[in-house]
């Protein structure tokens, strides 16, 4: 029937157009071509002048990977963190991290931030508080430059 | 790929039996991460590395360290590659992590010639 055809119409219209916005593109110039999917962006800061900090961030559509490299090219620890229910995170360790976890609290915090599942591979020495929070600070800072999470101001 | 950035990697996308398939390589200093995802997630991750001490016939272990452990394909796969770069004449583990939609010979084959043909070792 003509009307209801003109009302299905008018439907989809109104859906497409009140879809929820798709998340931006990152234009991160440092090597963030997104053809395909997975989109990396690769960078590296000093920090308390002697530490170099490497970050490498790998957008897949559902899960972020991210390396942070302490001075060195080495994987290092290897961790994954997803939400568990609404208000829970957890943490698993799943290469190394024993007696030495370093890193895992930041994986927690990135999952409590975006809300994705996290692989997280980060080689900084353990007792090193200092670097590790630089180093979570510089990654979030990216991961907000580049859209995958938002600021906290914007409610969560 | 960002040649000033100390861990290279390569990244590309291809088609294996109609799903796409993005696939990542990261040469780390000791590891090579190998992503290959058609889900949107790492999936399954498994190391496979070489045994000390083994100059020539060389053996290898395998192992999920996440995710499914009950597809001997995804290790089948993480065995052929450890090896080419074996011969390739590197001693780094591998670290693959397996997002597939489906685990047949077909697909994991294409799997693995992408990979090498695309290799960093």
């Amino acid at each position: 029937m003509a009307r209801g055809d003109s009302d299905l119409s008018a439907l989809t219209e109104a859906l497409s157009s009140s879809q929820i916005s798709k998340e931006k593109q990152p234009t991160d110039p440092s090597n963030g071509d997104d053809a395909g999917g997975v989109q990396i962006t690769c960078f590296s800061e000093v920090v308390h002048d002697t530490t170099t900090l490497h970050f490498q961030i790998m957008r897949l559509p559902k899960q972020i990977y991210a390396w942070i490299g302490c001075n060195s090219e080495k994987l290092g620890h290897l961790y994954a963190a997803a939400p568990t229910r609404p208000s829970a995170v957890s943490v698993t360790s799943i290469l190394g991290g024993t007696s030495d976890n370093t890193g895992s609290g930041i994986a927690r915090r990135l999952v409590s931030r975006t809300g994705l599942n996290i692989i997280l591979a980060c080689n900084i020495p353990k007792n090193s508080p200092m670097i590790e929070l630089d180093a979570e600070k510089l990654l979030v800072q990216k991961l907000l430059n580049l859209g995958y999470i938002k600021p906290k101001s914007q409610g969560s | 790929m960002d040649s000033s950035f100390p861990v290279p990697h390569n990244k590309f996308s291809l088609e294996i039996k109609g799903n796409k398939t993005d696939v990542v390589i990261c040469s780390y200093d000791d590891h090579f991460l190998v992503i290959a995802t058609q889900i949107g997630t790492m999936g399954t991750i498994l190391q496979a590395s070489k045994e000390e001490g083994a100059t020539f016939n060389p053996t290898f272990s395998v192992s999920v360290i996440f995710g499914k452990r009950d597809e001997p394909m995804l290790e089948a796969c993480a065995r052929q590659l450890v090896e080419h770069i074996s011969n390739s004449g590197s001693s780094r583990p591998l670290m693959l992590s397996l997002g597939l939609k489906d685990h047949s010979a077909e697909t994991l084959k294409g799997v693995v010639s992408a990979v090498i043909e695309n290799r960093l070792w």
